[in-house]
């Protein structure tokens, strides 16, 4: 006997003071933030609380982007194509979408994050990052 | 302190359960008003809901016995604080009566709604029966409730 | 097995709902107050173990998310997630992977944040053929079960609302309580409103904010690090079948947590718990279940725990202080909870409890109580 249903369940997240941060900065400047951590010379996308590498709390926060280098995608048939995008003066990668087909597409390939005209302090105010070109 | 921002999202899931035999025969079984309980060779414990192993010797389970729809009352309570249902995203309202009931031809309890919501006429020990919808889809909520007999 | 310590611990001050930080966030707050209460560095850290029941956030693999405030990249990370007992059987693990000489040094954080989701309704998310009808969530279930206690016990409303008193007076001289009323009076808790019947709002925990950790260290490493080590004397889990009618008369018999208790005092020589013991950190999730608790754990014969919390011998200053911290009435972030008893009572051996300490406690029980079935028990203890 199969029995099917469905969970309906609101859930309402904090994103707390780094994730504030950045996404006031998407909303109110179209500006990515990413954190830099003095202690490992390292800048991480989004800007976060603490240093994924040594741990460290001191973590200011810098303007990084809004040009990026594409890591590496995947086209997933009518939802579009995801990446990973290396934000310039990051020192890794954070997922977003593509805008625009996939062709031609290769690691290393220049984008430039395009932010949404309505923008609401969320990660969608990327509406996604469109492709430049092949790069260097 | 900064501006603060919360993200809201909506857990809409859908979910595709199989029940194993044990409980498509009892399930079964509801759409004719029949409820059946397992019980262990070992320990004779008679066993709702059925499963496909007794839990304490760990033998498998196969012998059906029938079970009344009627039974004693063990634990009550009425439930005053309103209640977001997740099957339907709705909210259920209080007051309303639950009760944990010992059906004659089981040694486990079974845990429904009761047809009285007045803490001032509910006690352990009363003797209850279910009553059954109209249509019977052979679910747990083909019992609407159970009354409390005088 | 080698001997193990708590040797720090730390906590968030609880609340209803703590939206200026993450979760992540949160959980750093914890671990970060628990490495400097142990002297530590992150890099001293060999494991990490998180406790969180990751259906109240509705975030898929919360130790992912959470691990990096928890220290835990590069490292050895699990999570623990078994209900109310979440926090203290990430805590018995935790003495598992130092005891066995795995790790030297793990760190163990409990977390929730109960105002990111909807608690009762995820915990009604039980078997689809047979009880998610009509489930109502804990409150439910503990009220269906009080009734049967009071019918056998002839425990009474005024009896239960005295634990409530008694919680939160405790509360108001705990900086980390999410609850507190140094003024509380049973009056109070009798007119406060009805949720189910008995349960009335003041007898029940609240759903909190919080995250709570503690440092496990192997004994050499303990020895070194701290000065007055809360040493683990015993630790015992114990689960049950998985329907509520499954349990024969639930409260009154509670099998697993008389199992877990009694596989402890075993183990540490407890034979008389109310003189033995020094101060008790157990899961109360609601009055009720505080007063079967004293009769299940020993520390009064059967039907005798009005008396005892009439008596007040459960009071500070009484023969067995229980809860000094307000207990889970004063604060209840799930995945952390268990993991607060445990660096409430560890906090009670080092000596820091600050205003609620119980002084000279050298004895400490710990309980974990998960949905309405699962227990968990441990001593801690001031000497090796
Ligand atoms: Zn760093
Ligand atoms: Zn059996």
């Amino acid at each position: 006997m199969i029995r099917e249903g469905s969970i309906n369940i609101p859930f309402l997240y904090a994103a707390g003071k780094a994730g504030s941060e950045f996404l006031v900065a998407l909303r109110d400047r179209q500006q990515l933030l990413g954190s830099h951590c003095p202690a490992c010379a390292r800048t991480v996308a989004p800007a976060r609380a603490f240093c994924p590498g040594c741990g460290g709390e001191e973590m200011p926060s810098v303007d990084i982007g809004p040009g990026a280098a594409l890591v590496s995608w995947t086209d997933v048939p009518g939802r579009g194509v995801f990446a990973l995008v290396r934000p310039d003066g990051a020192d890794n990668a954070m997922l977003h979408k593509l805008l625009g087909p996939a062709e031609g597409l290769r690691p290393g390939s220049r984008l430039r994050a395009v932010f949404a005209d309505e923008r609401q302090g969320h990660i969608t105010d990327i509406e996604g990052f469109e492709i430049l070109g092949e790069g260097s | 302190m900064s501006e603060r921002i919360s993200v809201a999202i909506e857990m809409a899931q859908g979910w595709r359960y199989s029940s194993g035999d044990a409980m498509a025969r009892f399930s079964e079984g509801l759409r004719r008003k029949r409820i059946e309980a397992l019980q262990c060779g070992g320990c004779r414990r008679r066993y709702l809901p059925p499963r496909p192993v007794c839990g304490n010797c760990h033998l498998p389970l196969s012998d059906w016995v029938p079970v009344s729809d009627k039974g004693t009352l063990e634990a009550w309570t009425v439930v005053f604080l309103p209640f977001l249902d997740a099957r339907t995203g709705e909210v259920r309202d209080g007051p309303y009566g639950m009760g944990l009931i010992r059906l004659d031809g089981s040694d486990a309890t079974l845990n429904h709604y009761l047809a009285e919501n007045d803490p001032a006429r509910l006690a352990v020990g009363m003797r209850v029966r279910a009553v059954w919808r109209e249509e019977l889809r052979g679910a747990m909520d083909d019992i609407l409730h159970f009354e409390i007999l005088p | 097995m080698r001997p193990v310590a708590i040797i720090g611990t730390g906590q968030t001050d609880h609340a209803r709902r703590r939206d200026d930080v993450s979760q992540p966030e949160l959980v750093r707050e914890a671990a970060s107050r628990a490495l400097t209460d142990a002297g530590l560095r992150p890099a001293d850290l060999d494991a990490v173990v998180i406790a969180n029941m990751e259906l109240f956030e509705g975030r898929a693999m919360p130790e992912l998310w959470v691990g990096e405030g928890a220290f835990a990249n590069g490292k050895p990370c699990m999570k623990v997630a078994t209900g109310g007992t979440s926090g203290t059987s990430s805590c018995i693990a935790g003495f598992h992977q130092a005891a066995s000489g795995l790790f030297d040094v793990v760190l163990v954080v409990g977390f929730e944040k109960h105002s990111e989701g909807h608690t009762q309704t995820g915990m009604a998310l039980t078997d689809p053929f047979w009880d998610r009808a009509v489930a109502s969530g804990a409150l439910g279930n503990f009220a269906l079960s009080i009734s049967q206690y009071m019918a056998e016990r002839g425990v009474t409303e005024e009896q239960a609302a005295r634990v409530a008193v008694k919680s939160r007076r405790n509360a108001a001289r705990n900086p980390h309580a999410h609850l507190k009323d140094a003024d509380a009076t049973v009056d109070d808790v009798l007119n406060s409103k009805l949720l189910a019947h008995p349960v009335r709002l003041m007898d029940m925990c609240p759903q909190s904010d919080g995250a709570a950790a503690i440092v496990v260290a192997s004994a050499d490493r303990a020895r070194e690090l701290c000065p007055r080590p809360a040493w683990v004397k015993a630790a015992a889990t114990r689960h049950e079948q998985p329907y509520i009618g499954d349990i024969e008369r639930r409260l009154l018999t509670m099998r697993t947590l008389k199992d877990a208790s009694r596989s402890v005092y075993a183990a540490a020589g407890i034979t008389e718990p109310l003189q033995q013991f020094d101060v008790a950190e157990i899961y109360e999730p609601v009055t009720y279940a505080e007063l079967a608790w004293y009769e299940i754990l020993g520390f009064c014969p059967e039907g005798e725990a009005g008396r005892l919390i009439e008596d007040g011998v459960t009071e500070m200053g009484g023969e067995l202080p229980v809860n000094p911290s307000g207990g889970v009435l004063s604060a209840n972030p799930v995945g952390a909870t268990g993991v607060i008893r445990m660096a409430e009572a560890a906090s009670q051996i080092l000596g820091r409890a600050g205003a609620h300490q119980v002084e000279g406690a050298e004895t400490a029980l710990v309980t974990g109580y998960g949905v309405y079935a699962w227990a968990d028990a441990a001593i801690l203890g001031s000497a090796a």
